[in-house]
């Protein structure tokens, strides 16, 4: 399965351009999943159905899903709190595990949700699609959104190392003592016998897994610009936020052109050249509407994605 | 059989200097097991303490095996003015 993503500032028409790919890539043949992360949710609009936090089948081959963030907040909080519940399970009888659900509220809480909502759908999605085109949050949520797997792996990595050298002390301790059971309670000293170690082994995996797909050679990010200066500082910000996070930035679409704004389009496209933008810029017209589907689009915008 | 208890008698000297060799030296690693043991859940437990924490899950899916670190925490909590005396009483200055 092909990642898209389409990034770009509010209003440059990601949805549409995002849409319209994938239709165009389900008339292509290809099985589409196409889900937007935007909390202003267009997708079902520019289709015309109405879009939950459930897939919809929207042809044979092209299926439609907006995540809804207030959802996925609360999935994730459930798990956290299931997670939690687990050890304090006596909290349940007294029912008081409803004192947690205020961790809904917590900062940084829809990052996390989000990327778990995309987890998700990496993990059980893969085999069915050829395709999963994402429509993403606005641009500071996305690269927060983003760069959660590696900043979780930095951190594992770190506890890690500490641990290690825990379990290295323990070790030596246990050589010189015979035995290292302080206060009666005997610690693991060896990497298979400590609990701890192993779960943090886990975590890395699972994010390693996460963060492989997001840098690897079947992502693609896409960014979408329109020829104004407002744009412009923006898709610089993303250009520069994407490639800290080392992510593949594979192609721009500098979208509502027209022949007015000619000239400012030029001006744009070379100063986001200069700025680390992909040689590959397509150039999208303005869409006149006159009563057409948003996502039926002439422009072929599939071949930097075949 | 006098020279039998006289080799006994060696053996278990050399051994209470071995054992207090290996105390006194086991000491000092216990203490920095016990620090490092300290700063690895503090640092998990980081938003607990007001310092910048990592992202929640980890402590959250660690929680149950740390029993002995948070422990540790609480000790040091109440210890932290005396590390400097324990620190001494290791290194065996008065």
């Amino acid at each position: 399965m092909k990642v898209l993503f389409f990034t770009g500032k509010g209003g440059v028409g990601k949805s549409t351009l995002s849409a319209a790919t994938a239709w165009q890539l389900s008339q292509t043949g290809y099985c589409v999943l196409a889900v937007s992360f935007d909390p202003a949710h267009n997708l079902g609009d520019i289709f015309g159905v109405k879009l939950t936090h459930k897939k919809k089948k929207f042809t044979k081959n092209l299926y439609l899903q907006e995540i809804d963030l207030e959802t996925a907040a609360s999935e994730y909080v459930r798990t956290n709190v299931s997670l939690l519940t687990e050890v304090y399970g006596y909290l349940q009888s007294f029912n008081m595990d409803k004192y947690f659900k205020v961790l809904r509220f917590s900062p940084g809480i829809e990052e996390y949700a989000a990327l778990t909502a995309l987890e998700k759908i990496l993990k059980n999605e893969v085999s069915k699609y050829d395709y999963l085109v994402i429509d993403t949050p606005p641009t500071g949520l996305t690269l927060r959104m983003l760069a959660l797997p590696r900043i979780t792996l930095t951190w594992v990595d770190q506890l890690i190392r500490l641990r290690k050298e825990i379990l290295n002390k323990r070790y030596t301790i246990h050589n010189l003592k015979g035995k290292y059971e302080p206060r009666g309670v005997q610690l693991a000293y060896k990497e298979e016998d400590d609990p701890v170690i192993r779960k943090l082994f886990q975590l890395r995996e699972k994010y390693s897994e996460v963060n492989d797909i997001l840098q690897g050679e079947k992502n693609s990010v896409a960014i979408v610009f329109n020829p104004d200066y407002l744009s412009l500082r923006e898709s610089e910000r993303l250009i520069k936020g994407l490639k800290d996070l080392q992510f593949p930035l594979r192609v721009a679409f500098n979208n509502k052109l027209t022949d007015e704004n000619n000239e400012i389009a030029l001006e744009v496209e070379a100063k986001l050249l200069s700025a680390g933008c992909p040689k590959r810029i397509e150039r999208v017209p303005l869409i006149p509407h006159k009563g057409i589907s948003g996502y039926m689009i002439e422009h072929n915008l599939t071949a930097s994605f075949l | 059989m006098k020279r039998h208890g006289f080799v006994n008698w060696i053996k278990h000297i050399l051994s209470t200097i071995d054992t207090s060799h290996r105390e006194q030296a086991a000491g000092l690693t216990e203490f920095e097991a016990r620090e490092l043991e300290n700063i690895f859940v503090l640092l998990l437990m980081g938003s607990f303490t007001g310092i910048p924490a990592p992202p929640s899950f980890i402590a959250a899916e660690l929680l149950p095996h740390l029993q002995h670190e948070i422990k540790v925490l609480k000790f040091r909590a109440e210890n932290a003015s005396d590390s400097l005396a324990e620190m001494a009483g290791l290194l065996g200055i008065d």
